[in-house]
């Protein structure tokens, strides 16, 4: 069984077809490409939910730790999100563009709250007993490292799919009729 | 790092690594060999207790960094599939729009 952070079995199943359905497309697959769209139709919704839930708890954890289970500041962080959220996906948005920009919130999040735990590492007010030792900083940095790049990556993938989104043509409908001549 | 008691009398030795070999370095005799063996076994414990809170810190950073990993790791492979459904392919790491599609 799943924990309460990881996505289910069958999503993460969904997820490999998903992959390898998208690399055999790219590589010019037509039944491929025709699979990907049924699996991108029926499974996206699903999945997309489940990635959500997981934001929003990941965001619930994370918020506890930078507030430091002080109530007020808890709140305060919690509304904030919510208006970045806001902000950020804007009006009408996609499912797919409210996913990202789930994954946006949550990795700025973590970013700040990694930066918060490596910043009182240089405290110099801090008790001596207190302090890590450099491997351990250094660990902390990689983690904080880490974190950095996939936020921007996030932000980088929600521009990209906003433009792609913007500049794809509109669908075309093409009607056919037929006039039967005697 | 031993306390050796030879002829009623004590010493005490430390390890030291030189290279691949292990040197045993002599610290001091009687009171004092007793004295440094017991300094030497607070540093030790101490640090153990010091690499255990960190081990465990780190585990904790490590616990909240991954769901947002996971998030980050779903939102790449759906965005990678609606693109690729949708007519878009990569062209030296740009996604394009096929001129067919």
């Amino acid at each position: 069984m799943p924990g309460v952070l990881e996505l289910s079995e069958d999503a993460r199943g969904r997820l490999t077809e998903l992959r390898a359905l998208s690399e055999k497309a790219e590589a010019g697959d037509r039944n491929a490409r025709k699979e990907l769209r049924r699996l991108v139709r029926s499974s996206s919704p699903e999945v997309i939910a489940e990635a959500s839930g997981i934001a929003q708890r990941a965001e619930a954890m994370l918020t506890k730790t930078i507030s430091a289970s002080k109530p007020l500041m808890e709140e305060a962080l919690g509304r904030r999100l919510a208006l970045m959220r806001e902000e950020i996906a804007g009006e009408s948005a996609t499912p797919l563009e409210i996913l990202l920009t789930e994954r946006v919130v949550a990795g700025w999040l973590l970013v700040e709250v990694l930066e918060g735990l490596t910043a009182a590492q240089f405290y110099k007010g801090a008790p001596k007993s207190s302090r890590l030792s450099p491997s351990y900083i250094i660990q902390q940095s990689r983690i904080l490292e880490s974190a950095t790049r996939r936020y921007l990556a996030a932000v980088r993938e929600l521009a990209r799919v906003r433009k792609l989104q913007a500049t794809a043509p509109p669908v075309q409908v093409n009607t056919e009729v037929n006039v039967l001549r005697g | 790092m031993a306390l050796e008691r030879r002829d009623g009398n004590l010493y005490y030795y430390r390890s030291v690594r030189d290279g691949e070999k292990v040197r045993k370095v002599y610290v001091g005799a009687g009171e004092f060999a007793r004295i440094f063996a017991e300094g030497d076994i607070l540093r030790r414990t101490s640090r153990k207790a010091q690499r255990e809170r960190e081990k465990a810190e780190l585990e904790r950073l490590e616990a909240l960094a991954a769901p947002v990993e996971e998030l980050s790791e779903a939102a790449e492979v759906l965005v990678r599939a609606h693109l690729v459904d949708a007519g878009y392919h990569r062209h030296k790491g740009e996604w394009r729009r096929a001129r067919s599609a």
